[in-house]
């Protein structure tokens, strides 16, 4: 914990104005009688640095590993510096059935201790006008007389002013029809009559100089909505982009019944998943009436836009407009996996500050959160992958893919996008026609959820792969090296993918593999041995795009006249180690990892001024031509942190900023230093050579055979001298990055960010804007692209089934995984580990039934949802092999999800090599191998 | 109303009044403002929420807070997350306990939630360990037997594991 006089420096920094509310982010400040409570982990947090690469522990270790506050849910009103003592409590009352009529709330038979000391409704709601923003939809509080659009759909928020009053009635009246009121009579559910949220559909034919047709040459098609059914017109090849489209669609499925062809035609099936983050959402509020501020303490994965649409929320109602300034905190998350990505939680808390005078805790219980939060989304998907029979090449792939969307649409469109674009797994596919809709259901809310659909379609995939080996006779591994794409070969969307690829590599690797190569041999000794057992291997291999096309990440990097580093980033520590990576990054050009790293930073990055125009995603070219001329203009100003987004974008800023710091500040003073201390500066001219052949070495900086600085005088001479001691960038990333000219130190340069501010040491106190000069945006064409940036990942499975039992025992796990430049090795190691885990509980534990029995209806928990624990995943032998990066300029890819992918068809291809049986659906059970065995 | 005392984390409390509905995490959190001791599940399956507990007798066990009533913990000395490290006057911490430090030194966990649990049941077991050493061959057992029922959603337990495995086998006395 800081101090608060260290703290309190920083104070609230004005972050944006919506609606005439101003928004303001702030850090966490401690009352001052609990500051002197609460332990200090300041000393011992300042040992995490180590040498390059290689910190010493986690830069939140300490604070994590003691118990100090700094999850949201830590905190309570008495913590917090200027709230005050008293704090009431508040739960959330929702639907668990969607079959009915909702007829209101009957609070009649509750005893008045059990009666809310404030009550919400959409009654409420609709005297104050106030609703959800715009992104979640309507009916924030359901009104009565209507059916609920899904099971777990809320209809009041309750205040209680006392701990054991709310307690006491929460207990009673969580999944309780005490008070909740439903018809008798049963109603078709809503989602039955609604459209799908999304459709999307990928065609591509090549051809020979260029392709036939193709999403990014030709442009994406969407279809007619006709009785909430999405209707495709004819095919015509000289016809409009769309007909021409289904002009080789049609082809592609006449085709597909071609004798010399051998397809594999399967429909596969995939469960709602909870993401299970240990830290349910929680959020914490007060509003100051006497000063018309509302200060938050919010649990979310998506700061930034948590800002914006909080302030619309209040600004589009006469009582939300009574605010005048909105304060936010975004701490530390326990876990997230996406399930703390836009959802609607914080934005129930930030309503019950309207009706309440004391300070608001709001926390989801673990059956709350399954009945609320956020899902992974069940897919059908049928599909048909066609080979030629001699040449084992793949000749062309059909999907056509349904997926249950949920009660609000929230990411349903981008996860079906995302998810049918990475079906191809890791092969050139010279023919597809891709498509899948995703409709409305009275499940809760599908999202964002770690996978972010390609967990469901590629796996099924290389579950195809696997079937295909079998049946055309030759090792699975071998047709994988067949049909792996090569670098330059176009994916399905018609984009050539950023990089190398280098699946060859690492097919070789696994089939070296001890576990591969003995597995038939070994299976005969295994069962000789263990007579009660079943023995199989399986192979699968994944390459999982990071980005999301619209990536926009701010960093600052400063270095004080003492030489102390301070990172600041947007992104929140989910837990993967961000705040770790990114203070480490710093020390290739700085010498030395951070001494205070700041995640979650919004408020300080609104120096640059920037604003956005129109959806990044469907800005015409024409209009980008128009906005960018415009300095500050950018398409996207934040972005949410999402799994897979820091290692590669996060830290493209934070190490542009850091290495200017070297080319513009420390470099030029270590030269001045040798110039006129160690070389005859009067009589000659001395070559130090360009910033790039400088080395650090044990702290000091050392050029053309110099004598070596240290960092502490180079940061003082910087300072003395006025150079470069500070840089805010800010970045935006099409599936290549914006690029601008820049005034840094009276030379023009070009750099890849589209904003930059800059501190001249004792020249400048403050950040002062550069305007940016002939900047240079991604064409807006190539979002069509979909996705670029990949990176690959395969897993090799070792299990044993019990033969009486039919449960499976994970024996040895080993990963290959291309990761690109490594930031901090532990941190990759982990990522592996909890990915494979991951990935076994969607393949052999993890479900939630679809309908009423779901999670919507508020009695699951964890004594039925089964998550790994150790003795699911092999603990102890979790392997793997990190491929090298290829050069020393490789940039450091995201991969904290296709870590997750390959370990599922393995398992299902070692459970077929154990028991001769194919599964097409997930998770498969102990009931579904007894059956078989 | 129940009328308790506790020693938390060597604080002398009580006799105070407490509803007898108060599980004691709501008592560590709502009454003590200690925070450090998580909220998994609520029923007593993920572990999260387990704190060290000494017996009269001087025997010590692991106890789950999110189901066990606070009366449960009458007259017993408590140790919560917040109670392993070693402070200075000024209530810096300078020092933490061994499975502290292992963890730490291992990047067993990723977001921390579930730190606190398999903190306290690792130093129960360290504590175990001292008083009937073990032979080098099952400390893999002994592990899985004492933390495989703690849920870690991020890490797949392997560096907690790993992490606990060293620290046994490179302290002296736990193990022949």
């Amino acid at each position: 914990m800081q101090t608060p006089n260290n703290l309190s420096r920083r104070g609230f920094l004005k972050q944006c104005v919506i609606g005439g509310i101003t928004i303001y982010s702030a850090p966490m400040l401690f009352s001052s009688d609990k500051f002197k409570e609460y332990t200090n982990t300041t000393l011992l947090q300042n040992d995490w640095k180590g040498d390059l690469g290689k910190p010493k522990f986690r830069f939140d270790a300490i604070a994590k590993v003691t118990g100090e506050k700094i999850y949201g849910r830590d905190y309570r009103s008495q913590d917090i510096k200027g709230w005050p003592k008293k704090q009431s409590y508040a739960f959330i009352l929702r639907v668990n059935k969607a079959n009915r009529v909702f007829e209101g709330l009957d609070f009649s038979s509750l005893s008045n201790e059990m009666k809310p000391a404030v009550l919400i409704t959409a009654q409420t709601l609709e005297k104050d006008k106030i609703g959800f923003p715009s992104f979640f939809g309507n009916d924030m509080l359901l009104p009565a007389g209507k059916v609920p659009a899904y099971e777990g759909q809320e209809v009041a928020v309750l205040v209680y002013d006392d701990f054991i009053s709310f307690k006491n009635a929460k207990n009673s009246l969580q999944n309780s029809d005490k008070i909740i009121k439903y018809s008798k009579a049963i109603h078709p559910l809503v989602s039955a009559k609604q459209a799908p949220y999304s459709t999307w559909r990928i065609i591509r034919e090549e051809g020979l100089l260029k392709d036939k047709y193709s999403p990014l040459q030709n442009g994406l098609i969407f279809p007619n909505i006709k009785n909430n059914k999405a209707v495709w017109p004819i095919g015509n090849v000289k016809g409009d982009s769309i007909h021409q489209a289904m002009h080789y669609a049609n082809e592609l499925h006449n085709d597909i019944k071609n004798e010399d062809w051998y397809v594999v035609n399967k429909t596969f099936t995939t469960p709602s998943i909870d993401p299970v983050m240990m830290e349910a959402e929680a959020f914490n509020g007060w509003y100051d009436r006497k000063n018309k501020t509302i200060h938050m303490v919010i649990c979310t994965q998506s700061p930034g836009d948590f800002y914006k649409q909080a302030g619309e929320m209040l600004a589009a109602s006469p009582k939300g407009k009574e605010v005048k300034d909105l304060v936010i905190h975004s701490p530390y998350i326990g876990g997230g996996y996406g399930g703390k990505d836009h959802t609607p939680f914080p934005y129930f808390g930030l309503l019950s500050l309207l009706y309440s005078k004391n300070a608001i805790s709001l926390s989801n219980n673990r059956f709350e959160q399954f009945q609320s939060g956020i899902k992974r989304h069940p897919f059908v998907i049928n599909t048909k992958l066609a080979f030629d029979k001699k040449t084992k090449k793949i000749k062309g792939l059909i999907t056509d893919a349904t997926i249950d969307g949920g009660g609000r649409a929230n990411f349903s469109g981008p996860v079906t996008m995302v998810g049918l674009s990475a079906m191809q797994s890791i092969y050139y596919l010279p023919r597809t026609d891709l498509l899948a809709s995703v409709y409305p259901s009275s499940m809760p809310i599908a999202g964002s959820m770690r996978g972010f659909g390609t967990l469901q379609t590629m796996a099924a995939m290389e579950m195809m792969m696997n079937e295909a080996a079998s049946d055309l006779n030759i090792d699975p591994i071998e047709l994988r090296r067949i049909n792996a794409s090569k670098a330059g070969d176009k994916n399905t969307q018609g984009a050539i993918p950023n990089g190398d690829y280098r699946y060859l590599e690492m097919l070789e690797l696994g089939e070296k593999h001890t576990i591969w190569k003995n597995r038939h041999s070994k299976k005969i000794q295994f069962e000789k041995e263990n007579p009660s057992k079943k023995y199989g291997v399986g192979y699968s291999i994944a390459t999982k795009d990071y980005g999301t096309g619209a990536a926009a990440p701010s960093s600052s990097v400063e270095i004080t006249p003492n030489g102390e580093i301070i990172v600041k980033v947007g992104y929140i520590e989910m837990g993967p180690g961000t705040d770790t990576a990114q203070g480490a990054l710093v020390s290739k050009y700085l010498g030395s990892m951070a001494d205070e790293v700041v995640m979650a930073e919004i408020s300080d990055f609104k120096i640059l001024k920037l604003f956005e125009t129109h959806n990044p995603y469907f800005i015409s070219q024409k209009q980008q031509d128009k906005e960018e001329k415009n300095p500050q203009w950018t398409p996207s100003v934040t972005m949410a942190s999402a799994a897979s987004m820091s290692s590669y974008y996060q830290t493209h800023t934070t190490d542009l900023c850091a290495k200017l710091i070297l080319q513009h500040g420390l470099y030029p003073a270590a030269i001045e230093i040798w110039k006129t201390k160690y070389f005859n500066n009067a009589y000659a001219n001395a070559n130090f050579g360009d910033y790039h052949t400088a080395s650090w070495k044990n702290g000091k900086l050392s050029a053309a055979g110099f004598p070596p600085i240290d960092l502490k005088t180079l940061a003082k001479k910087a300072h003395e001298m006025g150079l470069l001691t500070a840089v805010m960038s800010h970045g935006f990333n099409r599936w290549a990055w914006a690029s601008a000219q820049f005034d840094i130190n009276g030379t023009t340069q070009k750099v890849y960010a589209d904003a930059i501010a800059t501190k001249y040491g004792k020249k400048s106190k403050e950040f002062t804007i550069i305007n940016r000069k002939n900047v240079t945006y991604p064409t807006t064409a190539i979002g069509n692209a979909m996705v670029t940036y990949l990176a690959p990942c395969a897993t090799l499975v070792e299990l044993s089934i019990n033969k009486k039992s039919a449960e499976v025992e994970i024996l040895d796990t080993h990963t290959w995984l291309e990761p690109g430049t490594v930031l901090v090795k532990d941190l990759v190691e982990g990522q592996i580990q909890g990915g494979v885990a991951m990935g076994i509980g969607h393949t052999l534990y993890e479900s939630l039934p679809l309908g009423q029995d779901g999670a919507g209806n508020g009695t699951w928990n964890l004594d039925r949802y089964n998550v790994p624990r150790a003795r699911d995943v092999g603990v102890w032998n979790m392997n793997y092999t990190l491929l090298p990066p290829l050069g020393k300029s490789d940039p450091s890819k995201g991969i904290a999800e296709v870590v997750m992918i390959p370990v599922v068809a393995s398992i299902v291809e070692a459970i077929n090599h154990a028991i001769d049986k194919r599964f097409y659906h997930l998770p498969v059970t102990p009931e579904d191998i007894r059956k078989e065995i | 109303m129940s009328k308790l005392t506790f020693t938390i984390n060597g604080q002398k409390i009580g006799p105070i009044e407490i509803p007898q509905e108060v599980m004691m995490i709501e008592y560590l959190h709502e009454f003590r403002n200690l925070t450090g001791t998580k909220f998994g599940c609520g029923m007593g399956i993920c572990n999260a929420c387990v704190i060290i507990v000494e017996n009269e007798d001087g025997s010590k066990e692991v106890k789950r807070t999110c189901i066990n009533p606070s009366s449960v913990f009458n007259n017993k000395k408590i140790t919560t997350i917040e109670g392993h490290a070693k402070k200075d006057k000024n209530n810096n911490i300078i020092s933490l306990n061994p499975v502290q430090e292992a963890f730490i030194k291992q990047f067993s966990f990723q977001c921390g939630w579930c730190t606190s649990g398999f903190v306290n049941e690792a130093t129960l077991l360290m504590d175990k360990l001292k008083t009937k050493p073990i032979n080098k061959n099952d400390v893999q057992k002994v592990i899985e037997d004492n933390l495989g029922e703690h849920i870690c959603r991020c890490t797949g337990y392997a560096k907690y594991y790993s992490g606990m495995k060293k620290l046994i086998l490179e302290t002296k006395g736990l193990t022949f």
